[in-house]
């Protein structure tokens, strides 16, 4: 008895199905809500004339822009920004990351540089995206992958940082002092938690910069995004926030699916 | 020293730099083949600090230290069982004790061989296929045993390994620790603050004291095993040893 209780009140509310049907329910409530105030503001003319769409309207916009032939390439285009951006500043940043915190001589080079760095905007980068890449692919791929990089880097050096460093004894101890040993069997397992937090916010900080990114004109969501509200067609716009909210949920979505699977041994 | 000693140590010494009083010093001390040594002193004596100098896991600033080989092919000279388990948790408790195994030469059959081995020994077969977090305080101990038991070492060194378990698992760890020694035969090299454990356990018991650290006493406990702790000798030992701490 006691131990039942207990177990509802550790965890989540929403783990008998009672109290989860209760919770999907007011969270359609609260979107109905959501859009009965957008109707409002769009019926009662609160924001300036022809810039908020009619929440009605948006189904037929996207078919709209679905039979026009915009939506699909463009979302064709942004993935490829984003998934070689992603890539890129993924693997620079975990590598630069585990290099920083296991190699002392490393971290002592490059730690000046890296403050420098840091602080700098990824669409600051744009300039000189432009200048090297022109409007191109590998200029978007290139301003995205810097702000993933700098998420992955410092989620790799802390998570390598924060190994227990009693499990370095015990590698010691049981024949696996050496340098690779030692990195495969205690420092990414003991950081993986860490590490997969941080590759997950660079799933999302990715389609963070990608709109923006593409603002420079290469072609994509953030470029349909900005010829729409240049002709006035807001609901258009919207459909393309929709299409991103939809393909960030998937792709964190599945992100999180292997994350718990690697992670499966935590209690 | 006798010739078929499997652990020989001649003015062994151990500072931390920038420390100027070293955490013991010229220690001299010998463990034969199958011999049970059990090592006490108070808290903070430097008794762990030896047994990892022992372990090869952190190196002596000066003396001798010298350990004879592995009995085989697929064993280790010595393992280590730590106080706080440390089990991998990442690993599957069968996973937790292959650890040792890699890079012994050993196929992959034999060291599922190894492992099954060994939980049999420890009774934990049914816990295999468990997270470490899943299991209680003593299993966690007795995984700490297996694993170490696992790669067949000659010299098994134990530091304070019952001292965060409950009373009872405590006394029945212990009797399981005499059975398997009976039965494999390694020396055992065991650090504990707990003196009726020691006289309990050893055929030897070493008396760390002082700041450097030094062995004060070398007490060989005659009485024959099964030990009954209640005793009026068994008593009057301990005591007498807890007085030279």
């Amino acid at each position: 008895m006691a131990r039942r209780g207990s177990r509802t009140a550790g965890a989540a509310a929403s783990k008998t199905p009672v109290s989860r049907l209760r919770r999907i329910a007011l969270g359609v409530a609260g979107l109905a809500a959501f859009i009965a105030l957008w109707k409002c503001a769009f019926v009662f003319a609160w924001a300036p004339p022809g810039t908020l769409p009619d929440p009605f309207s948006i189904p037929a916009a996207l078919v709209a822009e679905y039979t026009s032939g915009h939506l699909l390439p463009a979302l064709g285009s942004s993935l490829i920004h984003y998934v070689w951006g992603l890539a890129v500043g993924t693997v620079a940043g975990f590598t630069v990351g585990l290099l920083a915190a296991t190699s002392p001589a490393f971290d002592d080079v490059h730690h000046v540089l890296a403050r420098i760095l840091r602080p700098i905007p990824p669409l600051a980068w744009v300039v000189f995206a432009i200048a090297w890449f022109q409007v191109s692919h590998a200029g978007a791929a290139f301003v995205i992958s810097i702000g993933v990089f700098w998420v992955n880097y410092f989620a790799t050096a802390a998570g390598v940082a924060g190994v227990d460093p009693r499990f370095y004894e015990l590698a010691r101890a049981f024949g696996h002092g050496g340098f690779v040993a030692r990195v495969t069997t205690v420092t990414l397992p003991g950081a993986a938690p860490g590490i997969l937090s941080g590759m997950r916010t660079g799933v999302g900080q990715a389609w963070m910069t990608l709109i923006a990114a593409e603002l420079l004109g290469v072609p994509g969501m953030g470029q349909q995004m900005n010829s729409a509200a240049g002709v006035g067609a807001y609901d258009a716009v919207v459909v393309y926030m929709l299409a991103i909210s939809l393909i960030y949920s998937l792709s964190d979505g599945a992100f999180a699916l292997i994350q718990n699977r690697v992670l499966r041994w935590r209690p | 020293m006798s010739g078929n000693d499997l652990l020989t140590i001649q003015g062994l010494h151990f500072a931390y730099p920038d420390i100027e009083t070293p955490v013991f010093s010229d220690i001299d001390l010998s463990i034969a083949d199958g011999e049970f040594v059990a090592l006490v002193g108070g808290s903070g004596v430097g008794k762990s600090t030896l047994l990892r100098n022992v372990a090869g896991v952190i190196a002596p600033s000066g003396g001798q230290l010298s350990i004879a080989p592995a009995a085989s092919r697929g064993s280790r000279d010595r393992a280590f069982v730590f106080q706080d388990t440390r089990l991998l948790p990442w690993r599957r408790i069968d996973a937790n004790i292959d650890y040792g195994l890699t890079g012994l030469g050993l196929s992959k059959k034999q060291r599922r061989e190894r492992i099954d081995e060994v939980l049999e020994l420890t009774d934990m077969s049914a816990y295999r296929r468990r997270w470490p977090h899943a299991i209680s305080g003593g299993q966690a101990q007795r995984i700490g045993l297996a694993r170490a038991l696992a790669v067949h070492p000659r010299l098994l060194l134990m530091d304070e390994p019952f001292s965060a378990v409950d009373a009872l698992t405590r006394s029945r760890l212990q009797d399981e620790l005499l059975t398997i020694w009976r039965r494999i035969g390694m020396a055992v090299l065991f650090v504990t603050h707990d003196i009726e454990e020691a006289t309990y356990l050893a055929d030897r018991v070493i008396v760390m004291r002082g700041a450097p650290a030094a062995i004060v006493r070398r007490e060989t406990i005659a009485c024959t095993r099964p030990r009954d702790r209640t005793a009026a000798d068994f008593r009057a030992l301990a005591r007498d040893i807890a007085d030279s701490l």
